[in-house]
């Protein structure tokens, strides 16, 4: 199960639409973002570049997070591969708890890329007392997000599933408030984020930059909407493999 | 204890009755074809066995377990009919994975021996000729050492040369005392590469036996002649004869001893035998014969 999940993290790694979406793609966008709005500061006081840091890596770590899970496993279902690995030893509770795993490794370049970035570029900097909850906020709660992908990968066709992936992670991403602060568009923007996993997600890193430490509340909703696309995606995988 | 049986098993997929209360047995070590035109119930045979389909009524089981706890238990090894490998992954890569997944599999050397791909180690599987890729598949099949390997048109795909040597690879696999099933729509392929063929038309079995067997029960050979007018009646009494067909004026019986069956047509019956043609054992006509519907 350990190779198993070895292999599927490699074989996404040679794939050049994840290298340039999830692992470049916010990495750049950090850079270009940062570099002109860097100096200024939020209405916490807090610099710019530190909060873009959080921005993008949760962007970065949603969209490894669909796109790792979603279409491959879409494909795999279609192609027949999944029969394959049906007709081994392997339980089939193993194959998605792997499936999960593997995407949750793949979410890692992209924390560490933007957070690389950040401290080298822009000389962000944070005690590890801040760094440790920042990084591992991001990193877990990117459950949700992986489930939603592979609750889209088990009920769609392959086709139908990259549009689909595609829409959730942009609006998950500008409604979250990944794109634009939703405090500098505010109204309607702002109360539709609170809808938004991705907005309790992001808001994790927010408050630990800001030194208010792991908002509970958020913490409790980022679980809540895990349970939720986890059972969705449990739910949607057994429907898909379920012998006639 | 026999390797795999089917107990008056029926498969609808809904209105279609894709098995037919199929019941047979087949004895560890051997090698068995499943011959049978489309739409037979090949796959859905080989489906059940292996558990991703659940059969509508009566009981499948291999070794004596359901076909889940025998493909839990590492014992069950396929190519099924589609499938395709993982694109970015590469030949020794797709092998090893699959490998790790059993509790006592093959070694990797002997794997690629056996499928020949010792030269396409190296190569991702999206590189990969369609002949090619189904030689990795049949090392996915005998990846983890199972005492049952069921093939659904293994050679589909593949080339003369290829097709020789896949069936060498089969048969050494098979020697060491494995239990081979293979579905495949060519008696020939059967005949050559089993110890025992059971066809299947319209999901039920219509004959099962040596192929050797088979053949003689369907009449390998055929005499035809211009019957004209006369009677047909008193022709299937004959010696040797399985069939009589008249069409368009012409006779054809289907024979299983050509000597026997003209030596009757000429000294008993008084028929005017003209334009007599004598042919072979034509193993497609046999199996034609067969599957037909009746
Ligand atoms: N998922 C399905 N839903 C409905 N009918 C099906 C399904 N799968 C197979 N059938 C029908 O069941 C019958 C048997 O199909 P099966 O695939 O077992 O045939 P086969 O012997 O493998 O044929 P082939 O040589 O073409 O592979 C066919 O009439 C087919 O149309
Ligand atoms: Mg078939």
């Amino acid at each position: 199960m350990l190779y198993y999940a070895k292999t599927e993290a490699l074989r996404m790694l040679r794939n050049r639409r994840y290298i340039i979406f999830v692992v470049l793609f916010p990495v750049v966008f950090y850079l270009i973002n940062a570099n002109i709005y860097g100096d200024q500061k939020d209405a916490g006081g807090v610099r710019m570049s530190t909060y873009l840091l959080v921005s993008m890596a949760a962007y970065g770590a949603l969209a490894s997070s669909m796109m790792s899970s979603a279409v491959p496993w879409a494909q795999e279902r279609q192609s027949g591969w999944l029969r394959q690995l049906q007709i081994t030893p392997l339980p089939s509770w193993a194959i998605i708890v792997t499936k999960l795993g593997a995407a949750m490794l793949l979410v890692l370049p992209s924390l560490l890329l933007v957070s690389a970035a950040a401290v080298l570029q822009q000389g962000v900097s944070m005690p590890a007392g801040q760094w440790l909850p920042l990084l591992l906020s991001l990193w877990i709660g990117t459950i949700p997000f992986i489930a939603l992908g592979l609750f889209i990968g088990s009920l769609l066709s392959a086709d139908a599933a990259q549009p689909a992936a595609m829409i959730c992670m942009f609006a998950l991403s500008l409604l979250g408030g990944l794109w634009f602060p939703i405090d500098a568009i505010g109204g309607t923007m702002r109360t539709l984020a609170h809808f938004m996993p991705s907005y309790h997600y992001a808001n994790l890193g927010w408050n630990v930059i800001a030194g208010n430490g792991l908002p509970m509340s958020d913490v409790l909703i980022v679980v809540a909407w895990a349970v939720v696309l986890g059972g969705a995606a449990a739910y949607a995988y057994r429907r898909a493999t379920v012998r006639a | 204890m026999n390797a795999i049986v089917f107990d008056h098993v029926s498969k609808d997929y809904g209105d279609v009755l894709a098995v037919d209360d199929v019941s047979l047995s087949i004895e560890p070590g051997k090698t068995v074809a499943l011959l049978g035109p489309n739409g037979a119930g090949k796959s859905t045979s080989i489906n059940m066995l292996l558990g991703l389909l659940r059969p509508s009524r009566g009981t499948v089981s291999v070794f004596g377990r359901t076909p889940r706890q025998a493909v839990a238990a590492g014992q069950m090894g396929a190519m099924l009919q589609s499938g395709q490998l993982i694109p970015e992954l590469s030949v020794k890569e797709l092998i090893d994975l699959v490998r790790k997944l059993y509790p006592e599999p093959l070694d990797l050397d002997e794997i690629l021996k056996l499928a020949d791909l010792t030269d396409l180690v190296k190569r991702r599987a999206n590189k990969l000729s369609g002949g090619q890729s189904q030689r990795v598949r049949f090392a996915l099949a005998i990846a983890g050492a199972p005492k049952a390997l069921l093939l659904d048109e293994p050679t589909a795909a593949m080339d003369v040369e290829s097709r020789l040597r896949f069936w060498e690879s089969m048969r050494g696999y098979a020697a060491g005392g494995r239990t081979v099933l293979f579905a495949t729509h060519y008696l020939e392929e059967a005949d050559e590469h089993s110890d025992r063929v059971i066809v299947i038309a319209r999901g039920k079995v219509v004959a099962d036996g040596t192929a050797a067997q088979i053949k003689a029960d369907v009449g390998g050979h055929a005499v035809r002649f211009t019957l004209g007018e006369q009677p047909a009646a008193g022709l299937d009494l004959l010696p040797g004869v399985t069939a009589v067909e008249v069409a368009a004026g012409t006779a054809t019986l289907r024979t299983s001893d050509t000597d026997a069956t003209l030596a009757g047509l000429y000294r008993g019956t008084t028929l005017d035998v003209r334009d007599l043609q004598l042919s072979g054992a034509d193993l497609e006509d046999a199996f034609l014969a067969l599957t037909r519907e009746s």
